[in-house]
């Protein structure tokens, strides 16, 4: 038989990493180390290089500006070398709970604010409290409250945010002007919206305008306090077990959203927004959107018309808009947490995040005092200046972002709010099927946290 | 020497009998090894989660909940039995459509007509392209207004429904889809059609048959073994349709495209219920043995294996 | 009905040329064909539309991606979108060696072990044979989202972790899918070729090699086909067992450029996209090339 022979020869040539038949028999389970490659484990103080790998997400494009920011922090710190290991960002989520039940976790990871808290009671994530109390140098007071409280789990910090931003009302100015309709401005309110959309949508024509885009009623997240906040409705109670949705206020809010849709017509319904890769706003087809803060550099670079923010329109309660962002955990099978922390002070320190997020026009990022540095950078808007007045003034941190069911919550209002949205089902129905689906999910999630 | 040669014939089936049966075991030794090393233990532990409350993240805090888990999917969750009948309703169309697609498109890329190489790759193309990320052209086909499907539909004055964005028709959608991806199967037939011997066909044409007599008495008889691997393939991969579901539809509108692996995907993977996902997929294999086993049973009435079923 | 078209013309191509017999016989070949094509062409109109629209977006200025409604021609070709986004930001040289010597490997690999399983099952009598078979079966029947985390916590355990190992060693023990295929074709092949072998005196591995390889050549060069091209386009392995990037592949360096929240370039992605295709269109008209050469055998069979 030509087996051995043959496998050896390929073997041989084609990988030099990879062990032959025969050593493959040997390998009985020899708990090898391998924990995100740190060979010298817990060698804080052996005077070698200490490695600190970092579980990253960035696109291909923002790969070099972080290999920038790591060259110059390894000048500056000759013991401790930095390794950045690379999800795509769609699988990041999926990779990082394959990785915990191995060990195999990098040093620090990013964390999007909706896996903070699942993470962070799973253990995946560990406390920083400790640092950031002693640390007088890193200033937490400087990191928006609303902005920390996605990496609060039991009162304490597992995460510090990198980037935090509200939703604002952005708008289409080429449609504007094609309809001479003046720019919005801190006088909308919510009924201005609606007419002003009435007017600008002409889904009559071959090539259809809308006025509003198809993002609302959205009720989950950043999206759900801009919804829903206007009227004074709220989805959920701060201790996220009990839904909020039986109430006149969201009932009155929701319907606003869905008549846009089905009444006026002034918004694009689900089937008809589906031919748009990322949207019908960002194709140009609509006058009006929902803008978060990272939507801005993609804006910036792929869309073919001018466009602004201006601020989220006030309700009949209220002026509110939800905000949500990203940020950095140091994990469970990290050996040197002290190392870990002096990159992650200066990474998310002022000067960091200016460097990484603020100039660069990345995102918003999460401290007041790094604001100036992205408000002042290419891609944003004229009126920038918005966001930081949400962020000062109105906006709020989007629930669910403290219950183990947010994803599955989630997915039970989105099922609900499609089928609103196609006409299928009415606002009452639709929201008494999320209050009783969502329930016992909820009831089930908070009893695990509390067990 | 009569009588050593005799005695030769007489003892060498005996030891041929062995000698196949040690060969056997050497043939699939490679396959066994695998099994026992790389699968056999992370089936078992699939197996061991789906009677735990395992997170899939840490497993220091695994607790044991015997069969509850089997319990709640098949009495107090609902979704559970949307997404068997979903599956069920597309794996149908699926396996249908895709196989005697795959079958027609094979035939008639068998004639050695100019440019057939060429349509092949053609046919083969949604196939290879898969892993790039075209979801986009998928879904703008089925747009209502502007898509290509309803285009098509227009022209012989049908009106197209909704497609993706009606409870109704995005079922048939993903069927519809599906059938982008016949190349694979259509590659196999090819293969098989290159193993039909021309003689037969020779002999049929003597005998004054016409082609459907062909394609009924020398056609499928020689490639049913290769129709029912294509068969057997299509269902066991129809009833794991999750890629499609997750780029175009995520399960809506409302629950109708909420298929049985995308709710496992979602359970292990976002509601951090490993155990839970496991018990699912479990329940999924029991399904697809079924109905496998089913299959090569019914296999005996259809399928021709000139080497003889042994 | 098929090989009749080949070998009609060539029985009667010299014979009697003029006569109306054989103008009446290419006529009706020729209204065959123009059947043929009025079936397949429609067909491979809505086919070919991923690959035009690859190309398509490969070709465009960033800002032309997104408008409504969809355009196929760009307003400029944008060319070098090819070399930009080969060159840019990754090493995509790197990657492109990577993934040729893991695929290689893994098509040689499946190869080996899913012939000789297959050959096993198809054609040597012994006890337990149709139990192992049914584990072949049963073992493409779990989905891999339930065990794809205690397969990644094994491998991690053998100390594999960040190598290609868990990418490599596997395919030299077997595929269910292929040992299935190779073995539904190696059963349709009469057992008297077999048993005159045998008597002959030939080993099992001797018939296999010498008898049985060369009559399933199609089945092969679709093993060939599929094992490239599902190596090649492998994502989810290399993005798990994977950390370094000079160790990574092709597929998970294209879905590099999809960022977070839209930001995606898609007109580079799409570029290379193009460029990663080519080497899986080389690999099928190769395999199509041991199909003709398999038609050609095809006498010994029946």
């Amino acid at each position: 038989m030509r087996n051995s022979p043959l496998s050896r020869r390929q073997f041989l040539r084609f990988s030099a990493g990879v062990a032959g038949l025969a050593a493959l028999s040997a390998c009985a389970p020899a708990a090898a180390p391998s924990a995100g490659g740190d060979a010298n484990g817990g060698a804080a103080a052996s005077g070698e290089a200490v490695n600190v790998s970092l579980g990253l997400t960035w696109e291909a494009a923002f790969q070099s500006h972080q290999k920038e920011f790591d060259d110059k922090f390894m000048e500056a710190h000759p013991d401790i070398t930095l390794e950045p290991v690379y999800n795509t960002w769609s699988d990041h989520n999926n990779v990082v709970p394959t990785w915990a039940a191995a060990d195999t976790l990098p040093d620090i990871i990013y964390v999007h604010g909706s896996r903070a808290f699942p993470w962070a009671f799973e253990g995946i994530t560990i406390p920083l409290q400790s640092y950031i109390d002693t640390d007088t140098e890193f200033n937490v007071e400087d990191v928006w409250a609303e902005a920390l409280n996605l990496y609060n789990f039991k009162g304490e910090q597992h995460g510090i945010p990198y980037d935090h931003g509200p939703n604002l009302l952005g708008y289409n100015k080429d449609m504007f002007d094609a309809a001479g309709i003046a720019y919005p401005d801190e006088t909308w309110t919510m009924d201005t919206l609606r007419e002003t959309a009435l007017q600008l949508t002409d889904a009559a024509g071959e090539v259809p305008k809308w006025g509003w885009s198809a993002e609302m009623p959205g009720l989950s997240n950043q999206d759900g306090v801009s919804s829903l906040g206007p009227w004074g409705a709220e989805l959920l109670n701060t201790d996220e077990n009990t839904l909020l949705l039986d109430t006149d206020a969201a009932l009155e809010s929701t319907q606003y959203w869905t008549d846009l849709i089905l009444v006026d017509k002034s918004a694009p319904t689900p089937a008809e927004s589906q031919a748009f890769e990322q949207g019908p706003w960002i194709a140009g087809q609509v006058g009006m959107a929902v803008v978060p803060s990272w939507e801005t550099p993609s804006l910036a670079s792929f869309s073919t018309f001018a466009w602004d923010v201006a601020p989220w329109p006030e309700g009949p309660v209220a002026r509110a808009t939800g905000s949500f962002g990203s940020g950095f955990s140091m994990t469970k099978n990290t050996q040197h947490p002290d190392q870990d922390w002096a990159y992650l002070r200066e990474y998310l320190s002022k000067e960091g995040m200016e460097f990484m997020w603020g100039s660069s026009g990345r995102g918003s990022p999460a401290r007041k005092s790094a604001y100036d540095s992205w408000m002042n950078s290419d891609t944003v808007p004229e009126h920038v200046h918005y966001y930081l007045d949400a962020l000062d003034t109105y906006a709020i941190t989007g629930r669910p972002y403290q219950t183990l069911a947010a994803a599955e919550l989630n997915d039970i209002i989105t099922r609900s709010v499609t089928l609103l949205k196609s006409g299928e089902i009415d606002v009452a129905s639709a929201l008494a099927a999320i209050m009783e689906e969502g329930a016992p999910v909820l009831t089930a999630a908070y009893e695990r946290l509390n067990s | 020497m009569v009588l050593t040669i005799s005695a030769l014939i007489r003892r060498r089936p005996l030891t041929l009998h062995q000698r196949e049966q040690v060969d056997f075991y050497i043939a699939i030794l490679p396959w066994l090894l695998g099994l026992i090393l790389f699968t056999g233990g992370p089936v078992l532990a699939s197996l061991i989660f789906s009677v735990t409350n395992w997170t899939g993240m840490n497993l220091a805090e695994v607790k044991w909940v015997g069969l509850e888990n089997f319990r709640t999917l098949l009495f107090d969750d609902g979704l559970f039995w949307i997404a068997t009948v979903n599956t069920f309703y597309y794996s149908f169309g699926a396996v249908t459509l895709g196989t005697m697609g795959a079958l027609f498109v094979a035939i008639l890329l068998n004639q050695n007509l100019p440019g057939t190489t060429l349509l092949r790759v053609i046919y083969y193309l949604p196939s290879i392209t898969s892993g790039v990320a075209i979801s986009i052209l998928w879904i703008w086909l089925f747009n209502p207004q502007v898509g290509l499907v309803n285009y098509l539909l227009s022209v012989v004055g049908i009106k197209g429904p909704l497609w993706l964005g009606s409870q109704d028709w995005v079922k048939p959608a993903l069927i519809l889809k599906s059938t982008w991806g016949i190349g694979a199967n259509m590659i196999i037939i090819l293969a098989g059609l290159q193993g039909v011997p021309v003689s037969l066909y020779e002999a049929a044409k003597i005998d004054g048959a016409n082609w459907w007599h062909e394609f009924r008495h020398v056609t499928l008889p020689m490639l049913s073994p290769v129709l029912f691997f294509v068969v057997v393939i299509s269902v066991i991969n129809s009833l794991q349709i999750l890629t499609d579901v997750l780029v175009m539809t995520q399960g809506g509108p409302g629950t109708a495209s909420f298929v049985y692996v995308y709710y496992i995907y979602q359970a292990a993977f976002q509601y951090l219920k490993m155990g839970y996902a496991s018990a699912l997929a479990w329940i999924l294999f029991a399904i697809i043995l079924a109905l496998t086993l089913l299959q090569l049973w019914g296999s005996k009435r259809w399928v021709y294996y000139e080497g003889g079923e042994h | 009905m098929s090989e009749t078209l080949i070998s009609k013309p060539q029985m009667t191509g010299g014979a009697v040329k003029s006569t109306p017999w054989y103008q009446s016989r290419r006529a009706r070949n020729i209204i065959h064909a123009l059947i043929v094509y009025a079936l397949i062409l429609p067909g491979a109109c809505v086919f070919i539309l991923p690959l035009l629209w690859m190309i398509s977006t490969a070709l465009k200025p960033s800002n032309e991606i997104f408008v409504y409604p969809p355009q196929w021609l760009p307003s400029s070709p944008q060319w070098n979108n090819f070399s930009e986004g080969w060159t840019a930001y990754l090493n995509f040289n790197r990657m492109f060696m990577n993934t040729l010597i893991i695929t290689v490997n893994n098509v040689i690999g499946n190869l080996f072990s899913c012939c000789l399983a297959a050959y096993g099952f198809a054609r040597l009598r012994a006890p337990g044979k149709n139990f192992f078979f049914a584990l072949v079966l049963a073992t493409m029947l779990l989905p891999v989202e339930v065990t794809i985390i205690p397969q990644y916590v094994l491998f991690t355990k053998l100390g594999w972790n960040n190598t290609w190992r868990p990418l490599m060693v596997p395919p030299w023990f077997g595929w269910p899918f292929f040992i299935f295929l190779l073995r539904q074709f190696f059963m349709s092949i009469p057992m008297d070729l077999d048993e005159a072998a045998r008597l002959d005196g030939a080993s099992s591995w001797r018939i296999l090699w010498s008898i049985l390889l060369p009559l399933v050549r199609p089945a092969l060069a679709t093993v060939v086909i599929f094992a490239f091209i599902g190596n090649w386009n492998n994502f989810l392995g290399p993005l798990i067992y994977i950390r370094s990037v000079d160790k990574q592949v092709l597929a998970v360096g294209l879905n590099m450029f999809r960022g977070q929240y839209g930001q995606v370039d898609f007109h580079y992605m799409m570029a290379v996209a193009l460029i990663v295709l080519l080497p899986v269109l080389l690999i099928f008209f190769f395999g199509q090339r041991l199909f003709v050469q398999g038609i050609a055998l095809t006498g010994i069979k029946g």
